[in-house]
């Protein structure tokens, strides 16, 4: 007898599981270690939020012990909330993520579609080939990519970006150093990250799209602005809806690009949410605040992606 | 070894089609031009070809500029290059490999004296292994290389454990969600779609809790720790990805196997593993890239003697400026081989990442 089998039947003893319900001791290591990484630390994150942690007190005690007790914090109750919540700051930053959200994700949108459009079109010869090359960023690491792109938008006049300008004679822009040149710098480079990702779903969504369909609006005299909105569009609906739920997501957790570029600033006017909360933490050694910051964070975050899987259907793949 | 062999015919065959396809294009273009000759083809639905497919070329070459600037500045050798009074060039002046060689440092297996005493007496024969210099950056002028190969090895022992764990959690997972039907099955597949959705980012939003617990316990410069971090990460999409992918293998090839009296394992190994090579490439490949590009949470948790690469490259940018040779010979060398992997995987990628769940 295998010890499948042993396994199986022992769990057959067990009142309330039938015999089929051993397969869950397959998803259990995983869930367990998940739980273990990603879900303590959110409940862990809300305990500090609720104290005047800062390493001094924190780190205080050793051992278990003092992980329950928040070393030697003090319980501030809802004080750090109450902070952050009449703090300008705090609404600047919450204001520029939803804006960063809503700009980036519309020009991810716009070039991956017309990206993914081109190289799938008829008339393009050597396709397979573009859409290689056309995806090489993704294997790069966003570290460097992201570092390359503080480069081109480098202030110096000889950043790339300003020797294109001047090239067409125009004035080099300080870009890192105006508020809305960098936010516009950090909406370009999450396109230019993004789009790798966006243009395979959508290049594989457009690959099924029917061939009849088309043929039949082309006989029927579509142009191809009408064939586009009334045949393409509503085939590769799902999929980039997807895709987009997913990249907004991204854009909603975005660290690295104003972390490397300028560290969310100039003078803190840009700090994406995330960013803000991990500078108020370990940077500003402010751990509740930073821990309340990311609360607020995490709770749209999570509300996102609840209204996502249940308006966007995500799930459907599960009741299969 | 038969997925291997697979693998390898596979990879052969790309080969073979990269370096056969030039001659087939010229062919193609050849037929082309005798069939407007022959008035077969209009020569305008030619003309709109070749100039879309111009066009399409030069997209690609802007998506793609910002990388071949970077290697340019890599190869143009004194750094400085990017900043300097000279406008961008398409090739620099005077290329070099000195950057190259920077972050590689010296290449020296040192001498070792082996020594086999021979039983019973008191002699011995001791072997002195020869000094290989493969590659001495002193002769190039270089003083003090990189340290690139400290950075490696930590990267290593960081990616190896990270993919073995994940692995080992993922697939079992991913084939009983697949295939059987038990306990809280629905809310576990719905607890995982819902994570899918935040990778690295939720991860940076619990970095203050992550690192508490972390330095709590005294692990916060481990790199298991950070392996088994990025395994738990790789968690919730991986499986969910799998498993989709394992929906997608038909149920009679396991009931075939369970006629001619396969165990379950045998079933597992000799048919669900190989028929899903494409999605298991797949998720291998996400899961060595979490590992192997993360920066933010290494960069927390990691002491200096630990530092991954990415950590490593990113302590190369100073706060005002960028050796930009030696930082992008250095990201070149940790990204090639990447790149590599990514450019034969593809075909696995885009097969694996079919999202048929997502289909309604």
């Amino acid at each position: 007898m295998s010890t499948a089998t042993r396994v199986a039947n022992r769990v057959e003893k067990v009142p309330f599981l039938s015999r089929g319900d051993a397969s869950l001791l397959l998803v259990l290591p995983g869930l367990f270690i998940f739980s273990a990484f990603m879900l303590f630390p959110v409940v862990y994150l809300v305990g500090i939020s609720f104290t005047n942690a800062e390493p001094a007190n924190l780190f205080a005690g050793e051992g278990v012990v003092s992980i329950l007790t928040f070393g030697d914090a003090t319980f501030v109750g809802l004080k750090n909330y109450a902070n952050i919540l009449t703090d300008p700051q705090f609404w600047n930053s919450f204001g520029i993520t939803w804006l960063f959200v809503a700009t980036s994700v519309v020009l991810k949108i716009l070039t991956s579609l017309s990206i993914a459009l081109v190289v799938t079109s008829d008339l393009v010869r050597g396709k397979r080939f573009l859409r290689s090359f056309i995806i090489f960023p993704m294997g790069l690491p966003p570290i460097f990519t992201i570092t390359v792109w503080r480069g081109i938008f480098s202030s110096a006049e000889f950043g790339l970006m300003n020797q294109f300008l001047t090239g067409f004679g125009f004035e080099p822009v300080a870009w890192l150093s105006g508020r809305w040149t960098a936010f516009m710098a950090y909406n370009i480079t999450e396109a230019w990250l993004a789009y790798p990702f966006m243009v395979i779903i959508t290049v594989s969504a457009l690959q099924d799209v029917s061939e009849e369909l088309h043929e039949a609006a082309v006989v029927d005299g579509a142009g191809f602005v009408s064939r586009f909105l009334h045949v393409t569009l509503p085939s590769i609906k799902r999929p980039v809806l997807f895709a987009t739920i997913l990249t907004s997501a991204a854009s909603f957790q975005q660290f690295l690009i104003p972390f490397v570029f300028n560290e969310g600033g100039p003078a803190r006017a840009n700090e994406l949410l995330i960013v803000y909360g991990y500078r108020e933490a370990l940077q500003f050694q402010e751990y509740g605040r930073g821990a309340a910051i990311s609360i607020v964070a995490l709770v749209f975050i999570g509300a996102f992606m609840w209204l996502n899987v249940k308006k966007g259907r995500l799930a459907d793949g599960v009741n299969d | 070894m038969g997925l291997l062999a697979n693998i390898g015919r596979k990879l052969s065959e790309d080969a073979k089609n990269v370096a056969t396809t030039p001659v087939d294009t010229l062919r193609n273009w050849k037929y082309t031009v005798e069939a407007v000759q022959r008035g077969e083809v209009p020569a305008s639905e030619v003309v709109k070809v070749a100039v879309s497919t111009i066009l399409a070329t030069v997209m690609v070459l802007v998506l793609l500029f910002p990388i071949y600037w970077i290697l340019m500045a890599a190869l143009s050798g004194s750094g400085a290059s990017l900043y300097t009074s000279e406008s961008f060039r398409l090739v620099p002046a005077n290329p070099t490999l000195k950057p190259f060689i920077w972050v590689i440092g010296d290449l020296i297996v040192p001498g070792y004296a082996i020594s086999l005493s021979i039983p019973l007496t008191d002699l011995a024969v001791v072997f002195n292994t020869p000094e290989i210099t493969i590659l001495d950056a002193a002769n190039y002028g270089i003083d003090r290389p990189s340290s690139f190969k400290k950075f490696l090895w930590n990267s290593v022992t960081v990616a190896i454990p990270t993919v073995l764990i994940a692995m080992s959690l993922i697939i079992p997972a991913a084939y009983a969600l697949s295939r059987q039907e038990f306990l809280l099955r629905r809310k576990v597949l719905f607890l995982y779609v819902l994570m899918t959705q935040v990778g690295g980012g939720l991860g940076v939003a619990l970095l203050i809790g992550m690192y508490a617990i972390y330095v709590q316990f005294g692990i916060n410069d481990s790199k298991l720790a950070l392996a088994v971090y990025y395994a738990a990460t790789a968690v919730p999409f991986n499986t969910w990805l799998l498993k989709t992918y394992m929906d997608g293998i038909p149920v009679s090839y396991e009931e075939a196997a369970v006629v001619d009296g396969a165990p379950p394992w045998r079933v597992v190994t000799e048919v669900i593993l190989p028929m899903s090579a494409a999605g298991l490439a797949t998720v291998f490949i996400f899961i060595f890239l979490t590992g192997w590009t993360e920066f933010v949470v290494a960069q927390t948790l990691l002491g200096t003697e630990n530092y991954t690469l990415p950590v490593g490259l990113y302590s190369l940018v100073g706060e005002y400026s960028i050796p930009w040779a030696r930082f992008s010979a250095f990201a070149l060398t940790f990204a090639t081989p990447i790149m590599l992997v990514y450019l034969f995987a593809q075909r696995y990628i885009e097969g694996g990442l079919s999202f048929s769940g997502m289909e309604g």
